[in-house]
C-alpha cells in the first residue's frame, strides 16, 4: 500500500510539471496581456507602460518567464540566469542560493493586478469557497444518497419517476439561469433573502478582515445568522444543479447491488426487508459512491465559478475568473497549480479509500 | 394483420446469426403452424439492425417525445427568424431607452426586454437558430474528429496509438474552461463570431469520442467477421468503413447526443463569462446574459424564456440519447 502511494505520488510529479508548462504557454500565447489595461487610459504614458512590463519581467521570452516562475532562474539576472546571487544554482534553498523566488522556494509570486502575494490572496479566497462548497457538497451528497436509495428500492414507483424528472431537469439547467431566476425572485420580488455577498455590509465589517473576526467574537449568533442567510441561495443553486448526477449514480449502484446473489440469499433466508436493504444492499452500493464523492473533493477548493460570480461570493472561483479577465498570470498559475495538486491528491485519496472500505481491492 | 384476409405473422429474425430467433424459436412457430394446418401463413422477415433499433426506439415514449420536441424546435429555428427577423442595427423605438421591459401580453407573448425593448419571443426564435446551430455543428466537428483519431489509434495501434492517446490525455488534463476562454481571446476582435464558438467547442469535445471509438475498434477488430474479411483480402480502408465503423456507430451516436447537450449549455456558460457569441447574433446564452444587467427591475420574463428553451432542448436531446442507447442495446428487446 505504502509502495503504491509513493509510486502514485512520484508519477504525479511529471504530470504536474507538464500541466504547468502547457497552461503557462497557452496563457502567455493569448493576445493582450497585463499591460493591455493601460491601452484605454490616456494618463499612462508609454514610458510608464514599458516600465510596468519590464518590472514584471513580461518582456522576457516565455521559457524564461516560466523558468523564473518555477524558481530555476534568477529574476535579477540577465536572460537564462540559472545561478542565484551566491553563485549556487538558483533553485536551491535560500540559505545556499540566496534566492527566494519561484515555486521551488514555495513562492507563487505577486498578483500582477493587486500586487498582493499570491499565496495569501488565494488563502483569503479559499475560506469562503470552503464554506460555500462544503455546505453544498454535504447537502447534495446526503440528499442524493437518500433519493437514489429510495428510488432504487421503489423502482418504477411515483417517487422514482419524480426523482428521474427532477434529475433530468437539474442536469439540463444552466447553473447561472437558476441563479438569475432566484435573484429575480428573491432580490426583486420577495426581498426576504440577500442575493449577493457573504455578509450584510451595513452591519458587519468585510468577511475575513480582522475587524470581522472581532465582530464575530462579540456577536457570534448574529454573525452566523447573517452568514447563513447569505448562504441559502448559492447553496440551493449548487445543490439543485449537482444533485442530479449523484442521485442517478446512487440509484444505478443501488439497483445493481439489489440484484446481486447475496441480496437474494439474504431475502431467501427470511431477513426483514429493511435489514436486507440497508445492511446488505446499501453498504455495498455505497462503495462506488465513496469513490465518486472522493473525486468531487477538489470542488471544496476550486469552488463554483458561475455560482460564486452570480452571487458575488468572494471565493476562489471568482478570483479565477477575475484573473482571466485581468490577465493576472501569477494568480491564475497559483490557482491552477494548487488545483492540480488537489485533484491529484483527491484521486489518490479516492483510490485509497476504496481499498480501505472494500477488502477485495488490493494494490 | 387486420386488413389482410390472409393473416400473416411477421417474426423477427436475428440479423447476426441469420437464422430465426433462437429464444422465441420463430422457426418452431412456422413449423408448428404448418403442422397444425393453420389457415394463416407465416412469413419470416429478416430485420436489419436499424429496423430492430427503430422498433425499440419507437417504444421508448420519452425518446419519441424528445424527437418531437427537437423537430418543433428545429422548425421554429428555421421558420421563426423569417417571420420575426432580428436586425441588430434597427432599434424598435429609437428615442426610448426604457429601464423596464413590458410583461407578456397578447401582442408580445414572451414580453419585451428592458433597454432596447426587443420582443423576447423574437429573440428566443432567433437565438434558437444560432444556439442549435452551435450545438449541432460543434458536435459534428467533435464527433468527426474524435472518430478519425479514435479509428486511427484503435486500428493502427502501436506507436501512432501511443502518440494520439497521449495527446488526448494532455487535452483532457487541461482546465477546459481556461483553454476555452483563452481561445476565445484569440478571436476577441471577430465581430461575427458564431463560427469561432463552433470551432472552439468542436475542437474541445472530441477527446471523449476518440477514446470511445478507440476502445470499440480494439474490440471489434478482433472479432471473427473482421478476421474473415481480412482473410479474403479486403483492404484496410474497406474493413474500417464497411466492417468496423457500422458496428461502432451506436455508442458514437449516444455520445453525440451528450455532446450536443453539453455544448448548448457550454455556449450559455461561456456567454455568461463574457466570451460568447456577440449580440449581433442572439443566442439563448447571450440573451440570458444581457438580462443580468436588468435584474433589479424584476423583468422575470426576459431570462425565463431563453432559459426554458435551453432546458427543453437539453432534456429532449438527452431523452433521444437514452432512447438510442436502449434501442441499440442487444440486451433489451423490442
Amino acid at each position: 500500500m505504502a509502495k503504491y502511494v509513493i509510486r502514485r505520488l512520484v508519477q504525479a510529479i511529471p504530470v504536474l510539471i507538464g500541466i504547468t508548462i502547457v497552461t503557462y504557454s497557452i496563457m502567455l500565447a493569448a493576445p493582450g496581456g497585463p499591460a493591455s489595461r493601460f491601452a484605454s487610459n490616456p494618463r499612462i504614458t508609454n514610458v510608464q507602460r514599458v516600465a510596468f512590463i519590464k518590472a514584471w519581467g513580461l518582456d522576457q521570452p516565455v521559457p524564461i518567464q516560466y523558468c523564473r516562475w518555477l524558481g530555476l532562474c534568477n529574476p535579477d539576472g540577465e536572460g537564462l540566469a540559472l545561478l542565484g546571487p551566491t553563485g549556487w544554482p538558483n533553485f536551491l534553498p535560500e540559505g545556499i542560493s540566496g534566492s527566494t523566488n519561484g515555486l521551488l522556494h514555495g513562492d507563487f509570486g505577486y498578483s500582477i493586478d493587486s500586487g498582493e502575494p499570491v499565496g495569501p490572496r488565494i488563502a483569503r479566497a479559499a475560506l469562503p469557497t470552503l464554506i460555500l462548497a462544503g455546505f453544498a457538497l454535504t447537502i447534495w451528497v446526503t440528499v442524493a444518497i437518500l433519493i437514489g436509495v429510495v428510488a432504487a428500492v421503489k423502482r418504477y414507483s411515483k417517487f422514482d419517476s419524480a426523482a428521474t424528472v427532477f434529475a433530468y431537469a437539474g442536469y439540463a439547467m444552466p447553473t447561472f439561469w437558476l441563479g438569475i431566476m432566484l435573484i429575480y425572485l428573491f432580490g426583486a420580488h420577495l426581498k426576504v433573502l440577500p442575493v449577493s455577498g457573504m455578509i450584510d455590509t451595513r452591519a458587519s465589517p468585510p468577511f475575513g478582515s480582522d475587524a470581522y473576526w472581532a465582530y464575530f467574537g462579540q456577536t457570534p449568533v448574529t454573525a452566523l445568522i447573517d452568514l447563513g442567510r447569505h448562504l441559502i441561495l448559492p447553496v440551493f443553486t449548487l445543490v439543485v444543479v449537482n444533485i442530479a448526477g449523484d442521485s442517478r449514480f446512487v440509484r444505478a449502484s443501488m439497483l445493481e447491488s439489489l440484484s446481486q446473489d447475496y441480496v437474494r440469499t439474504a431475502k431467501a433466508k427470511g431477513l426483514p426487508g429493511r435489514v436486507v436493504t440497508f445492511k446488505h444492499a446499501l453498504r455495498n452500493a455505497l462503495l462506488p459512491v465513496v469513490t465518486n464523492v472522493g473525486l468531487e473533493i477538489p470542488f471544496l477548493f476550486t469552488g463554483a465559478i458561475v455560482t460564486e460570480s452570480i452571487f458575488s461570493w468572494p471565493g476562489v472561483g471568482r478570483l479565477y475568473i477575475d484573473g482571466i479577465r485581468n490577465f493576472d498570470y501569477t494568480i491564475l498559475m497559483g490557482i491552477l497549480f494548487v488545483t492540480a495538486i488537489v485533484v491529484v491528491a483527491a484521486n489518490l485519496l479516492a483510490d485509497i479509500l476504496y481499498a480501505v472500505i472494500d477488502p477485495r481491492i488490493k494494490y | 394483420m387486420k386488413e389482410d384476409t390472409h393473416p400473416s405473422v411477421v417474426v423477427p429474425v436475428s440479423p447476426v446469426t441469420g437464422s430465426a430467433d433462437p429464444i422465441t424459436g420463430s422457426a418452431d412457430i412456422a413449423r408448428r403452424a404448418e403442422e397444425a394446418g393453420a389457415d394463416y401463413e407465416v412469413t419470416l422477415k429478416s430485420l436489419t439492425q436499424w429496423e430492430l433499433a427503430w422498433r425499440k426506439f419507437r417504444n421508448h415514449r420519452l425518446a419519441l417525445l424528445g424527437l418531437g420536441i427537437l423537430a418543433v424546435l428545429t422548425l421554429a429555428a428555421l421558420i421563426g427568424p423569417i417571420l420575426m427577423p432580428f436586425d441588430f442595427a434597427s432599434i424598435p423605438q429609437p428615442d426610448v431607452y426604457v429601464n423596464n421591459g413590458r410583461s407578456p401580453s397578447i401582442a408580445h407573448p414572451f414580453g419585451e426586454t428592458g433597454g432596447l425593448q426587443r420582443d423576447v419571443l423574437m429573440l428566443v426564435l432567433n437565438g434558437a437558430r444560432t444556439s442549435l446551430f452551435i450545438g449541432f455543428s460543434s458536435m459534428l466537428i467533435g464527433v468527426g474528429l474524435g472518430t478519425v483519431v479514435g479509428s486511427l489509434a484503435g486500428y493502427l495501434g502501436g506507436f501512432i496509438d501511443n502518440i494520439l492517446m497521449r495527446v488526448v490525455d494532455v487535452m483532457l488534463s487541461l482546465p477546459l474552461l481556461f483553454v476555452i476562454l483563452v481561445a476565445a481571446r484569440f478571436f476577441a476582435n471577430v465581430k461575427d463570431n458564431v463560427w469561432t464558438i463552433v470551432l472552439i467547442f468542436g475542437l474541445f469535445s472530441w477527446m471523449g469520442v476518440s477514446r470511445l471509438v478507440r476502445g470499440l475498434f480494439l474490440s471489434i477488430r478482433e472479432r471473427e467477421f473482421v478476421e474473415a474479411a481480412r482473410a479474403v483480402g479486403v483492404r484496410d480502408r474497406r474493413i474500417i468503413f464497411r466492417h468496423i465503423l457500422p458496428n461502432a456507430l451506436s455508442p458514437i451516436l449516444v455520445a453525440a447526443t451528450l455532446i450536443v447537450a453539453g455544448n448548448i449549455i457550454g455556449e450559455a456558460f461561456v456567454s455568461f463569462l463574457g466570451y460568447g457569441v456577440n449580440p449581433v447574433n442572439p443566442t439563448w446564452g447571450n440573451i440570458l446574459t444581457n438580462a443580468l444587467a436588468f435584474i433589479p427591475n424584476g423583468n422575470w420574463w426576459w431570462p425565463l424564456f431563453p432559459g426554458l428553451a435551453i432546458i427543453l432542448t437539453v432534456l429532449a436531446v438527452n431523452f433521444v440519447g437514452d432512447g438510442l442507447r436502449d434501442a441499440f442495446d442487444p440486451r433489451t428487446r423490442a
